[in-house]
């Protein structure tokens, strides 16, 4: 016994030093055997073996996907493992990525196969069935990680699921559930939404759609009365959709009601278009060809009384109009909450998409190099540079940071009351568009940072730009939104000044304290303070908020109207929504951060939050124009945005490797771009 | 040709020189050539000192008598834990992985004969290298989920990346597979008669490049198509497609009974029952490993499956791994008592921690040696 544990001991020991020798980075080896490659060759080092990671990728992606993480990583490896999902080696790894080279018809096909592959390994039971807090977080982990793999697959499938099966579920009542729910989740029937017309927008209280009611028949009779009032840009109808849900004005008795919600089948089961249905094409697009976006005329198409979304409001066997609630703007308003699902979906995925293009830009900036410092001296990585530091890593922390809001979003959302609504509205409006134009900007520089390799559609960042482009536009145009957000801060505003009561929700509770009163001295370690972070996005919000109602009323007092001053005072209200966006952000970062223990995760969320308060801070100019900053303090802000961007150089690998997007997901150039370039790679 | 024994007690590791190549040979017929703590730390130091001799160019790695390699010296790990000390069993899959990060990322090519039994930690010493030969004496399981443990030597990796979702049937099954199936789902990447090897061995000695496209060429001349069985669980992709990709182990084993419902044959039954006989707790950690190894390099499944592995040995959340040594090796009844029992009573957060990090000062994540300047064919062989 004895003799056998002193060989394990000699053996163990063996073990270890070989393994040491291992671990030593191959300055010794090279001079055994001299590699020659290596001084005329650039030679691809994956950037894991020289950075460090300080803190647990890990436990990093858990606080960042926040949760479901095990069915995220099945549903990833249901993707990789089918052909459908168009796999590809590269590299010596495979990539899985539509191909965007097929043709508009071919793509949209693709969309349908790999729906119907999803839907039989049962990735969509319970979306529109089961109910609770549960059910709708892993509903959203599966259609974050659908949009990770294509946006016109999650667009799709947010037609049928959010818009049509949402409406069935917000709008109708038991009847429609109990008729369509059970046969949309499992695609017997394919659903679209009708809202948008040539004519009308965001405008959706404007649209031209005539619906009445026949007495004999009992039936609703549905018209497009002209050109304008075609339905447009409508996502699964210029295929595939069997059934719409039409939205239109409801004329009784020669009275119109407003806008209300109509199930009208479109095509038969075998695809064959309806009577009185006229459809046309959208034709190609910049992007998102794998949705089919269609157009729809109603030539008086009749349907039963019975399809009548009918939880707003009804219409009687004889005609009459009952509804309990009888304000139409609330009845409108009850209308459209639907759409909210669309905002928050939105603004998640778009946060992913900074993800993936981030994740590939950084880990091409840890392996590329660029020119020298000195004559003959080695070639510079990218991420060494501080301009590109500059470039880069503030947009990593403002994808932590609204990451981090993210999450908040959809946790008020899963845990909604109707008490919550107008928060919630406000709170998605703010955040869909905030995150849907970070996106954008992201996706521009990653690919610039990427230089000529980002223009290459398997490198995902480009081709990301065209497909996600829409998300400022879709569910609610971003300048549109940002303008009800601060209509919205100054309705309670208003509200609050005549009723003499203290600010409540929205994050407001800051306006009933005193002001804030910001240091004249701005040291490193006041700038990275949460309270100065803090004290000076409320300071900024509050006095914009100050400043809007003051104008609005100034006009007012003119003798405008309150609609036409607050829309003079455009420029003031862009800036409040901004303010109110950013503000909310950060406090959302904040509360991720209090509930971590002290450690290295939260040392570098302190690093990310502040990069997130100084880039706000260096780039809104609100802070200069109003006061709120010295230059000299805009100054040491900018110092600050050049400091912390030195500090987190060092974490960039690890903070990117923890968003939890599988190599296959990101690009060849994110990887050994030389050996996929490689001649040898182009016969394979 | 010059055999020698590595080390100075026992020839438990034997090595033979031609030329530019080294025929490595298990040695340990009795015991199926089950890996032992030596072993392991043999394999290790030769395959190191033959990746920087440039004289080699060519590794084989075959066992000798009628198994390839029946696996890791389980018994052993399990009798050292029970005398109380973890860590030493630790210490043989950390050597044991570093091996197989080794020749997952070996610069030369390695050729691995598996004439036998490759069950175990004998995949992992063979299936990560380039060039795996079957034949028809070739019997390839990961038994693992059957002994309280989970398959681990890189099987997170190279099940995962098998077509559709076989991975998992055989991960969970432990379902046993022969050298032309081995082909067909890509565990092997030739198949040869038996009769044929010695003429290979000699048309390999021969080899003096390092170069993968040569030395298949080789392979290549011996090489033959076989069919498979008519009852080759090859043949049952749909199946497996469609049960073995449903999300939880639950899932998996309820769509199952749900086609044998409609269809009950004998391969249904036996995959059923394996998996009823199967640890429930290993079945959930080893399912989360393969779904997890599918998004990860190889590296970063070692390092986790080292992590479940040491929360195993520690008997942190359940002891099956002993009881199924117990039942299995020891006593031998077959008859192993799993606690717990079902899989509805192993929550996700059971399951989470042997995914987490080890609560032990002394404790480290597996460090595995960087691999500088790897050439493509060092990387990705499956």
């Amino acid at each position: 016994m004895a003799s056998s544990s002193s060989s394990m001991d000699r053996v163990s020991w063996r073990a270890q030093v070989l393994t040491r020798h291992l671990q030593q980075p191959s300055s010794s080896h090279s001079s055994v055997a001299p590699v020659l490659e290596s001084s005329v060759c650039l030679q691809y080092a994956p950037p894991e073996l020289s950075e460090k990671f300080d803190f647990d990728v890990r436990e990093m992606r858990q606080l960042m996907d926040g949760h479901n993480i095990e069915d995220r990583d099945w549903l990833f490896g249901l993707m990789i493992q089918s052909k459908l999902f168009c796999p590809r080696n590269s590299g010596g790894k495979v990539f899985v990525s539509p191909d965007y080279n097929q043709s508009m018809e071919q793509q949209r096909e693709m969309t349908m196969k790999r729906i119907a592959y999803l839907l039989d390994r049962g990735v969509f039971e319970g979306w529109l069935t089961e109910k609770g807090a549960e059910a709708e977080l892993r509903k959203f982990a599966f259609f974050e990680v659908i949009g990770i793999f294509d946006h016109s697959l999650a667009v799709k499938l947010g037609v049928h699921f959010f818009l049509w099966g949402g409406a069935i579920q917000f709008f109708g009542t038991k009847r429609h559930h109990d008729k369509w729910l059970k046969d949309t989740e499992s695609y017997v029937i394919k659903g679209c939404f009708a809202m948008t017309e040539l004519g009308h927008g965001s405008n959706v209280r404007g649209i031209e759609t005539i619906t009445t009611y026949d007495t004999s028949t009992g039936e609703f009779v549905i018209n497009t009365p002209c050109e304008s009032a075609q339905k447009y840009w409508i996502g699964g109808a210029a295929n595939h959709a069997t059934y719409t849900i039409v939205f239109s004005q409801l004329h009784i008795n020669g009275k119109s009601e407003g806008v209300h919600a109509f199930i009208t089948q479109i095509r038969d089961a075998n695809g064959n278009i309806c009577p009185n249905i006229r459809i046309a094409d959208c034709g190609h697009k910049i992007g998102l060809n794998g949705v089919d976006n269609g157009r729809i005329w109603f030539d008086n198409v009749r349907i039963p009384r019975e399809n009548l979304l009918n939880s707003v409001a009804d219409v009687s066997q004889d005609g009459q109009y009952l509804s309990a609630i009888k304000d139409p703007d609330q009845r409108f308003a009850a209308f459209l909450s639907p759409l909210t699902s669309g905002r928050v979906t939105i603004a998640l995925s778009s946060i992913y998409s900074t993800k993936i293009s981030l994740a590939i830009a950084i880990r091409y900036s840890l392996t590329r190099r660029a020119f020298s410092v000195s004559p003959n001296g080695p070639e510079i990585l990218l991420l060494d540079y501080p301009s590109h530091q500059r470039r880069l890593l503030p947009l990593l922390a403002k994808t932590y940071a609204m990451s981090f809001a993210a999450n908040y979003l959809k946790a008020v959302y899963v845990k909604r009351t109707p008490a919550a609504n107008k928060t919630i509205h406000i709170l998605s409006s703010a955040y869909k568009a905030t995150f849907t134009w970070h996106d954008m900007k992201t996706l521009q520089e990653c690919r610039e940072a990427c230089g000529g390799q980002g223009l290459k559609t398997e490198n995902r960042i480009g081709q990301l730009k065209s497909e996600n482009d829409v998300k400022s536009t879709f569910e609610g145009d971003n300048n549109v939104l940002m303008q009800q957000v601060s209509k919205a801060l100054l309705s309670e505003y208003i509200a609050a000044k005549k009723k003499k009561k203290p600010f409540k929700g929205l994050g407001l509770e800051h306006m009933n304290d005193s002001c804030p009163v910001i240091p004249a001295q701005l040291s490193s370690s006041v700038l990275r303070s949460s309270k100065f972070q803090v004290d000076i996005f409320c300071l900024r919000e509050r006095d914009l908020l100050n400043r809007l109602a003051s104008q609005v009323a100034e006009r007012q007092a003119q003798g405008e109207s309150r609609e036409y001053a607050f829309l003079m005072s455009y420029q003031l209200a862009e800036d409040l929504a901004r303010a109110f966006s950013e503000r909310a952000i950060l406090q959302n970062f904040l509360e991720s951060e209090a509930s971590l223990s002290v450690g290295s995760l939260k040392n570098v969320l302190g690093l990310l939050r502040s990069m997130y308060a100084m880039v706000s801070l260096e780039e809104d100019a609100s802070f200069l124009r109003y006061g709120y900053m010295s230059t000299e303090n805009d100054a040491a802000v900018r110092k600050e945005v050049m400091k912390l961007c030195s500090e987190l150089r060092s974490h960039a690998l690890s903070l990117v490797s923890s968003f939890g997007i599988p190599d296959a997901f990101l690009s060849p150039i994110a990887f050994n771009w030389i050996e996929s370039n490689s001649w040898s790679s182009v016969h394979n | 040709m010059a055999v020698q024994s590595v080390s100075g007690n026992t020839d438990q590791v034997l090595v033979e020189e031609h030329s530019c190549v080294r025929t490595i040979i298990l040695n340990r017929p009795r015991q199926l050539n089950a890996l032992s703590f030596q072993m392991v730390s043999q394999l290790l130091e030769l395959f190191i000192t033959y990746e920087e001799d440039s004289n080699v160019k060519l590794v084989i790695l075959k066992g000798e008598g009628r198994a390839f390699c029946a696996g890791g010296d389980v018994a052993a790990v399990a009798r050292d834990i029970n005398e109380g000390n973890w860590k030493l069993g630790a210490k043989f899959f950390w050597n044991e992985f570093t091996l197989n990060y080794i020749m997952a990322t070996y610069r030369k090519a390695q050729v691995s004969i598996l004439n036998g039994i490759v069950f175990g930690g004998g995949a992992g010493a063979s299936i990560h290298g380039r060039f795996r030969v079957a034949t028809e004496n070739s019997v390839f399981a990961m038994p693992e989920t059957a002994l309280g443990l989970f398959p681990d030597v890189g099987a997170s990796y190279f099940l995962s990346r098998l077509p559709g979702f076989f991975g998992e049937y055989v991960g969970l099954t432990g379902a046993r597979l022969d050298g032309v199936e081995m082909l067909a789902c890509g565990l092997a990447t030739h198949f040869v008669s038996a009769m044929r090897l010695p003429l290979l061995e000699e048309a390999l000695f021969k080899v003096n490049t390092s170069d993968p496209a040569v030395v298949s060429a080789i392979i290549s001349e011996f090489s033959e198509q076989s069919s498979l069985k008519a009852t080759s669980s090859y043949h049952r992709q749909d199946i497996i497609e469609r049960c073995f990709s449903r999300r939880t182990v639950e899932e998996i084993l309820s769509a199952l009974e749900e086609e044998a419902a409609t269809g009950a044959d004998k391969w249904l039954s036996e995959t059923i029952q394996s998996l009823k006989k199967a640890s429930p707790t290993s079945l959930k950690i080893s399912l989360r490993s393969i779904r997890e190894g599918r998004l990860q390099g190889v590296g970063q499944c070692l390092i986790r499956e080292y992590r479940i592995c040491c929360h195993v040995l520690r008997r942190d959340v359940s002891k099956d791994f002993f009881e199924g040594c117990r039942a299995i090796l020891l006593d031998k009844d077959k008859n192993p008592k799993w606690e717990p029992s079902r899989l509805e009573f192993i929550s996700d957060d059971m399951v989470n921690q042997y995914f987490s990090k080890v609560e032990d000062e002394e404790w480290e994540d597996l460090k595995l040696p960087a691999r500088f300047n790897l050439p493509a064919s060092a990387m990705a062989k499956l």
